[in-house]
């Protein structure tokens, strides 16, 4: 009840014009930055981060939620029309609804997609306003040993879910940990990592880091290709956006379903929204009465998948609402934007910045109300977006980029790193190594630093206070069963993989 | 750049960070974990998981896209590529001395370049319309310090 009355006061905060404005502008841009590719919102909520000295923190936290959601909308455009995904998570909305649209039947795919957004969006949004109160009870009863453990947890889920290898998961989180530590340590004043440079004194900004893997990396990597040079071939615009009775039968559970799927799986430390629409997919495609059509153009490949996406993305705002933990590259963003307007992020959140949280809760609601508004209206809109030649598209990208990175203090010096860390990007993306733990370990790595500090000075120097601790314990044997169980079962693969009959080699 | 040579450079990389490591000089005020400490385990971490990464890439176990046809490079690459970190050099040496416009529409030319776009007229326009666009936009919307425009030398 008590949550139920916090969410009427933030609805009637973000209802104020001025709000409503700046979550309408995030729900646009957010659309648009998921329609085209090589963005994304993690990328456009750092280039956003200067805004932060000029804009009171409930419009720019309600902006970039707008953001964040709208992207997750605006990437089921490019999957149905472009088969391009805009972002990793609407790859599986591509295998069905492209092919819808190839055999006329684009309006009902992006009609499908664009409801069940809504739909599961405000199914997550619900969970998320009645559970996220429970969640900051129990965490704080959390000491440092326990934030420790949780940050320690969350880092190698981070690594060991995101992308393709464990180990080169865990490259990227080592690189990203080495990163944070960068600066002044702020309870000795010791510099370190910083070869003199007083520009790093401050340590590395997320803006940098964040743009020049992103954006930077994606353009090199693109530019080494030489395959983006001409813009994809778009299937034209075809069908109604109305649904029939029968479209509307077939995606209204699979709707529910994703839901379902989406906001706990996004809720766990690095549950992401990869794994929940991939469960959808394959669970619809069981489920279904046309079976058949998988592959060819089934409605229920299309809904259950993005709704899995929406739900998962108000799924990531609840550790990082509750617990402060980032477990995504945007939710890091927007940990470090917490940070420049000076809010302490964690469970202390919802007491000390309560109307901010409940404004921005209550600004997920309208903001997926905008979206259903904005989305299937300005379909054409988006399809001209997806016109722009490469070229002056990525002139634009790199320029927008530069100016966010520039525009933060006017630094060369950093206009510099984000070419390097642009390299940095161009090298993981070739050599398949992902970006999000560097984001995430660069963020984390002081937090975590702090709270082992914390936890030691408690224990007097004792480390068993992390092991002895049961909620701490718990967390460590979670997160070292995480990283053993990938190498387990691969090796519990090869040995089950029969042998080759000629070169002794496995066949699987 | 072959998976072999990544791993080289991140063994770079660990010996640099390893060398910063004995670098930070131990803390006048007693505590328990010193703000060496931290930094030193990170190190030891990345190392050992660049040694396996390494062992993985001599024994070619790593991923290249360009072993990959689909996604291998076409030819010009090495071009594409200079041009686009030639135009952060462009606007890094340039914004100074002329001033934003100038500087990002030369380095937006660059970017374009990258992307088999000629370097005509026609580019120089369309890459002055952006940086105009933006330069208003983020400098005298929003308030965000860009410097001046142009600046005549």
């Amino acid at each position: 009840m008590e949550a139920f009355e916090a969410l009427l006061a933030g609805f009637a905060s973000a209802l104020t014009p001025t709000t409503l404005m700046w979550g309408f502008i995030g729900c646009f841009v957010g659309t648009m930055v998921g329609v085209l590719p090589g963005l994304g919102p993690a990328l456009t909520i750092a280039l956003l981060l200067p805004l932060t000295y000029h804009v009171p923190a409930t419009s720019m936290f309600v902006m970039f939620a707008g953001i964040y959601y709208g992207a997750a909308y605006g990437g089921s455009t490019t999957s149905i029309l472009l088969n391009t995904p805009g972002e990793t998570s609407s790859v599986v909305t591509a295998l069905e609804g492209n092919k819808m649209a190839r055999s006329g039947r684009a309006g009902q795919a992006l009609a499908t997609a664009a409801i069940g957004s809504f739909v599961a969006g405000t199914i997550a949004i619900l969970a998320l306003t009645f559970i996220a109160p429970w969640v900051v009870e129990v965490a704080l009863a959390f000491g440092p040993a326990e934030y420790f453990s949780l940050m320690v947890l969350s880092l190698v889920a981070v690594s060991s879910v995101l992308g393709n290898s464990l180990l080169r998961g865990l490259v990227s989180l080592g690189l990203g940990l080495l990163i944070g530590m960068v600066g002044i340590d702020l309870q000795t004043g010791q510099m370190r990592f910083t070869f003199g440079q007083p520009q790093l004194l401050d340590g590395i900004e997320i803006t940098v880091a964040a743009v020049g893997l992103f954006a930077v990396g994606e353009a090199l990597y693109l530019a080494w290709q030489g395959r983006s040079s001409q813009p994809g071939s778009l299937t034209k615009l075809s069908g109604s956006l109305w649904m029939s009775t029968q479209d509307w039968a077939r995606s209204w559970k699979a709707w529910i379903r994703g839901a379902l799927f989406g906001f706990p799986i996004g809720a766990m430390p690095a549950g992401g929204a990869e794994v929940p629409t991939l469960l959808s997919y394959y669970t619809e495609k069981k489920l279904s009465k046309h079976p058949e059509e998988f592959g060819h153009g089934a409605i229920e490949g299309v809904a259950g998948p993005e709704a899995a996406n929406n739900a998962s993305a108000a799924g990531v705002l609840m550790p990082l609402l509750t617990l402060g933990i980032p477990t995504s590259a945007t939710a890091a963003v927007m940990l470090s934007a917490f940070e420049s307007y000076g809010i302490q992020t964690g469970p202390q959140l919802f007491s000390t910045n309560s109307g901010l949280v409940w404004t921005l809760i209550a600004s997920l609601y309208i903001g997926n109300f905008i979206l259903l508004v904005l989305n299937l209206p300005l379909v054409g809109l988006w399809v001209k977006l997806l016109r722009i030649p490469p070229p002056w598209l990525y002139a634009g990208i790199i320029v927008v980029s530069i100016i966010g990175v520039y525009g933060a203090g006017q630094s060369l010096f950093n206009v510099g790193l984000l070419f390097v860390f642009g390299l940095a990007g161009y090298i993981m993306r070739r050599f398949d190594f992902p970006a999000a733990p560097v984001l995430v370990g660069l963020i984390l790595s002081p937090l975590a630093e702090q709270s082992m500090r914390q936890a030691l000075t408690i224990s007097q120097g004792q480390w068993s206070t992390f092991i002895t601790r049961p909620i701490s314990a718990t967390l460590l044997a979670i997160a070292v069963m995480l990283l053993l169980a990938q190498p387990l079962y691969q090796r519990w693969k090869n040995r089950q993989a029969p042998i080759g009959p000629e070169d002794g080699s496995p066949t699987a | 750049m072959t998976p072999i040579r990544v791993s080289l450079l991140l063994g770079l990389v660990c010996l640099v960070a390893g060398w910063q490591v004995i670098q930070i000089p131990e803390s006048a005020i007693e505590m328990a974990v010193g703000p060496a400490l931290m930094p030193a385990l990170i190190v030891g971490g990345l190392s050992l998981v660049s040694l396996l990464y390494g062992i993985g890439a001599y024994r070619g176990l790593q991923a290249d896209d360009a072993a990959d046809p689909e996604q291998a490079a076409l030819s010009g690459s090495t071009t594409r590529f200079l041009f686009l970190l030639g135009a952060g050099a462009i606007f890094i040496g340039l914004v100074g001395l002329v001033g934003f416009v100038p500087s990002a529409t030369l380095c937006g030319v660059c970017i374009a370049r990258a992307f088999d776009a000629p370097i005509n007229l026609k580019s120089f326009l369309i890459c002055g319309a952006i940086v105009i666009f933006f330069w208003f936009l983020f400098s005298k919307i929003l308030g965000i310090g860009l410097g001046p425009a142009l600046t005549l030398i």
